[in-house]
């Protein structure tokens, strides 16, 4: 048997829902008899499968947030299209160079 | 490796991964870091992460995924960037509370929190609750909601977190207390008003 510590240690350290099969009984059985940290350990618990759950909506949920402004989606596209054809980024960057002293 | 030349799940071309997952990490990275520049950079830096380890793609799953995963690592990254900026300081109200009988007893903040108004579990299947439920999730202060992301959002480990914010398991323990404290109110005041009863 758990004691009280041991239970809002393994509840602060992991979702009691990883824990094995008979860690996780005994942790349910005591925070359902204890009355000093019952309560607590409880919505504690309560918590972590609220988590779990949000987490399996979340995709969903973010498809209503906001999205990235088209001119940083420009910006991207050119440093993606720089970086897929390197030996090119590599001629205009000497190019440049090549350039600037006889500007200067 | 025959994976790597003919993948199970074929590889967006280089130049359509803008179109197609820039909003979706983009949300991702809004919903974690709340701040438009860090995610915009974010998601840059998990474009070029992800360039840069293409062959070691499987083609196991979708590549969005596989960038998501990329991107967890990127999130990381600017909340550590965020809290070196703005060190998390042990409040007094906190300290109090690791000082306390009840935590030094039983790892616990009271015998008696405060039970909800109302029972979230009937809402589970409800999207609009988990829509509401992010926008709560928004609105709880640092440093509290930066741990709350990084330890159950982004499934960290507690050591993990710990290094990344500069903090002890102890005070990561509250952090996410009195994240799960201000979630439970914000909660309370901004479902229960829609609420069906």
């Amino acid at each position: 048997m758990f004691t009280c510590k041991q239970v809002s240690n393994a509840l602060s350290k992991e979702d009691y829902e990883k824990l094995s099969p008979r860690r996780r009984f005994f942790l349910r059985l005591h925070v359902k008899l204890c009355v000093f940290c019952g309560k607590f350990n409880r919505q504690v618990m309560e918590a972590q499968d609220m988590c779990r759950c949000y987490k399996q909506h979340e995709e969903k949920v973010l498809e209503q947030g906001p999205t990235l402004d088209p001119a940083k989606k420009h910006q991207l596209k050119a440093l993606l299209a720089a970086q897929s054809q390197p030996d090119c980024c590599h001629m205009s960057a000497s190019n440049k160079n090549s350039e600037s002293p006889s500007q200067s | 490796m025959p994976p790597k030349d003919n993948p199970a799940v074929p590889i967006t071309p280089l130049e359509q991964w803008v179109e197609a997952y820039s909003d979706y990490l983009y949300r991702f990275a809004m919903s974690r870091l709340r701040n438009p520049e860090a995610a915009a950079d974010c998601v840059q830096d998990t474009f070029l992460a992800g360039i840069k380890a293409l062959d070691r793609f499987d083609g196991s799953r979708d590549i969005k995924f596989w960038l998501r995963g990329i991107m967890r690592n990127k999130i990381v990254d600017q909340i550590r960037k965020s809290v070196k900026e703005n060190k998390v300081d042990i409040e007094a109200e906190d300290e109090a509370l690791l000082e306390s009988f009840w935590f030094k007893y039983s790892g616990i903040a009271t015998t008696n929190p405060d039970p909800w108004q109302f029972n979230p579990r009937k809402y589970y299947d409800n999207s609009e609750f988990w829509v509401v439920f992010e926008k709560c999730i928004a609105q709880v202060k640092d440093p509290a909601r930066q741990a709350f992301v990084l330890r159950v959002l982004e499934d960290q480990t507690t050591e993990e977190v710990c290094k990344v914010m500069d903090v002890t398991p102890n005070y990561l323990w509250v952090l996410l207390h009195r994240a799960r404290e201000q979630l439970k109110v914000l909660l309370e005041s901004n479902w229960t008003g829609k609420d069906a009863k």
